[in-house]
């Protein structure tokens, strides 16, 4: 599985941060609210029911007083409920005889033993708090108050601290993506510059007072890149002073040769041998040193104008000594082609000289939108060459000796690298009815 | 029989290249400094020049840039460096081609024919005297001669086979191909020499080099010659 980005993961890391925090922040102020609250409330029961059980005392003063009456006088609102314990019997307001069972037996015990007392109860699913105190003549004066009002209280500030835990950790997470988007920022411009000098743009720099903070960062990669350019022209001085070097030599040994080569008649048979080989290396020596500078030269941009590419083809094909009818022009292809004429120009030869010397010999240059492809009379490639067969020094059985046996081994890594070099690509197909075929693709520009 | 300078400091380059190319049947006069190579040239004018660009003293831009002061001989450099810089600094300081070394002495041998083939077609001189006018530049094609306000202007013979081939067809553009293949005989060719050799032609007929009147370029199609 691909790891989380970086920004993802910071903001990610900000949001459970957030959340976190918030949820402490709430969770202690939700408790510290309801029980601020509730002690509130029990307080003010608590001073109600001493103040109703003060009326009741005085009024249950000698006689035998009609108790109902009595609790009916109290003055208590609709969240209040009381309820006299005298000589075993429940009174309330109402004839209901079954008013007592809210009252909890603990408490009950309590108060009979002459203590005034409190406990948080549920009844009919509300929250409610019973007072209990003791009057005189061994009754015991209930009020059960009811904290419904209380309860509904604390469950909005609930939904509201949750909302609120929630908004937090998702701004936590939004500040971590807009953070991380400030900082990754520089990042950016390194990433872009980096990419520029892989096109070959070695001239690519950071500016080191953009961003004080990746001075480091900055100042290392503007020296990799100083010494990556500095390295890429030593190897091209390199590679032209070795080829200058070989080709001085190379110019001795060719002319030398010719001279000999001219003399075979006079020669014995095997010294006439012998000049023919060095002949025939000298040759391919030639090749091989104009194919190296090609593949070291490669990487360098290419220089793309129009070029009418029919014509282009029927020159490859003349300058080949083949016949230039062996052009196909799929109806339909543009007429200038706008691409480096001089490496498409070798890179078509070095196809056709391929099929002239592993395919018995092209049988047709057709030439499409985008597309260039050799068609050879040959017997294919077969299937464990084909991975390899652009590689350089890769070299096919030769079909045909003509012109001093083997290639350079070079010619197919140099129609790849010029297709790469215009963004395109060769490949190799399987012409119908046998042989090869090789396709040079050139996207447009 | 031609003859053949060359001028190559290199001993066994020189040594081998003269064997070949008098094998192939030119004379040749093969010396190791430019200022020794002027000075035959003075004294037995070769048909053709070849000559290397790094040389000791002088080196090869300069003997070809004094060269071209009285000469309109053929000129090839032979180099061995083979970067845009140096071949363009060659062509502009006079020379007709080039070849890079290792050059097999057949192709040399082809260059050669080409260059001497214009060369002979500007020497034919005969009776029917052509005149082909473009407003005030005259060039007569038999006689090797063009006027620029009826003043004689000093071409070379590889200029003259160029302005020529665009004079045959005045007012059509010719590729820079099609130019490559009619004068110089190369089937796959550098343009450089074309348009090398049409700024020469421009600082010898042109009043205004920046604005050219005669010799125009017309872009992503080639060059024509109108008056």
């Amino acid at each position: 599985m691909r790891r989380a980005g970086l920004r993802t993961r910071v903001s990610a890391a900000f949001a459970i941060g957030a959340l976190a925090l918030s949820a402490c922040v709430t969770f202690v102020s939700y408790e510290l609210i309801s029980n601020t609250l509730f002690r509130e409330r029990e307080r003010a029961a608590v001073r109600a029911t001493y103040f109703d059980a003060t009326v009741i005392n005085s009024g249950l003063t000698g006689g035998e007083p009609e108790v109902r009456e009595l609790l009916q006088a109290l003055d208590i609102g609709a969240d209040r409920y009381v309820l006299l314990y005298r000589s075993g019997q429940w009174y309330s307001r109402s004839a209901d005889e079954a008013a007592g069972s809210a009252v909890p037996v603990k408490l009950q015990e309590m108060a009979a033993s002459g203590e005034a007392g409190a406990q948080r109860i549920r009844r009919d699913n509300e929250a409610a708090l019973v007072v209990a105190v003791p009057v005189q003549g061994q009754a015991v004066f209930y009020e059960i108050v009811s904290l419904r009002e209380l309860e509904r209280t604390l469950q909005l500030l609930a939904l509201v601290l949750t909302a609120v835990a929630i908004m937090v950790s998702a701004g936590g997470a939004a500040v971590g993506w807009y953070v991380t988007r400030h900082a990754l920022r520089p990042l950016a411009a390194v990433a872009e510059a980096a990419s520029g000098i892989a096109d070959g743009d070695l001239d690519t720099r950071l500016d080191p007072d953009a961003e004080p903070e990746l001075g480091r960062l900055t100042a290392s990669f503007n020296h990799m890149a100083d010494e990556l350019s500095r390295r890429l022209k030593r190897d091209r001085r390199f590679a032209a002073d070795v080829s200058h070097e070989l080709r001085s030599p190379l110019q001795t040994l060719a002319a030398a040769v010719s001279v000999l080569n001219r003399r075979r008649d006079t020669l014995d048979e095997r010294s006439a041998a012998a000049v023919g080989l060095i002949a025939d290396e000298v040759a391919r020596f030639q090749a091989l040193v104009d194919d190296l500078l090609e593949l070291a030269r490669s990487d360098k941009p290419v220089q793309r104008e129009p070029a009418d590419i029919g014509l282009l083809a029927g020159r490859v094909l003349r300058s080949r000594g083949l016949p230039a009818d062996l052009v196909e022009i799929v109806p339909g292809t543009p007429v200038d082609w706008t691409v480096d004429r001089r490496r498409v120009e070798q890179a078509l030869g070095n196809l056709l000289d391929n099929a002239v010397r592993y395919g018995g010999g092209p049988v047709a240059v057709r030439i499409g939108k985008g597309f260039l492809e050799v068609d050879d009379d040959g017997p294919g490639v077969p299937a464990d060459a084909r991975s390899t067969i652009f590689d350089r020094f890769v070299r096919g059985p030769a079909a045909n000796a003509r012109g001093g046996g083997d290639g350079t081994g070079l010619g197919l890594a140099i129609v790849a690298e010029h297709a790469a070099a215009h963004g395109g690509k060769v490949v190799l197909l399987d012409r119908p009815g046998g042989g090869a075929r090789f396709r040079i693709e050139l996207p447009d520009e | 029989m031609s003859a053949v300078l060359l001028i190559e400091d290199d001993d066994r380059i020189r040594l081998s290249l003269a064997m070949a190319l008098e094998d192939e049947g030119y004379v040749t006069h093969a010396v190791a400094t430019a200022e020794e190579g002027l000075e035959l040239q003075r004294r037995q004018p070769a048909d053709a020049v070849l000559v290397d660009l790094m040389l000791p003293g002088m080196d090869g831009f300069e003997c070809i840039r004094q060269l071209r002061r009285t000469d309109d001989v053929p000129v090839i450099v032979v180099s061995a460096r083979d970067d845009t810089h140096d071949i363009v600094a060659g062509l502009e300081a006079g020379a007709d081609d080039y070849v890079v070394k290792p050059v097999a002495v057949k192709e040399l041998a082809a260059r050669l024919r080409a260059l001497r083939r214009r060369g002979r077609a500007a020497a034919q001189a005969g009776p029917a005297m052509t005149v082909l006018t473009f407003g005030d530049l005259e060039i007569r094609p038999e006689a090797g001669e063009v006027r620029l306000h009826g003043e004689p202007v000093a071409v070379t013979r590889t200029e003259f086979r160029l302005l020529c081939e665009l004079a045959e067809h005045p007012g059509q553009v010719l590729s820079r191909q099609q130019l490559l293949s009619r004068v110089w005989e190369y089937e796959i060719g550098d343009e450089r020499l074309v348009d090398v050799h049409v700024g020469r032609l421009r600082h010898k007929i042109e009043d205004n080099t920046g604005r050219p009147r005669h010799l125009v370029t017309v872009r992503g199609l080639g060059y024509k010659l109108q008056p």
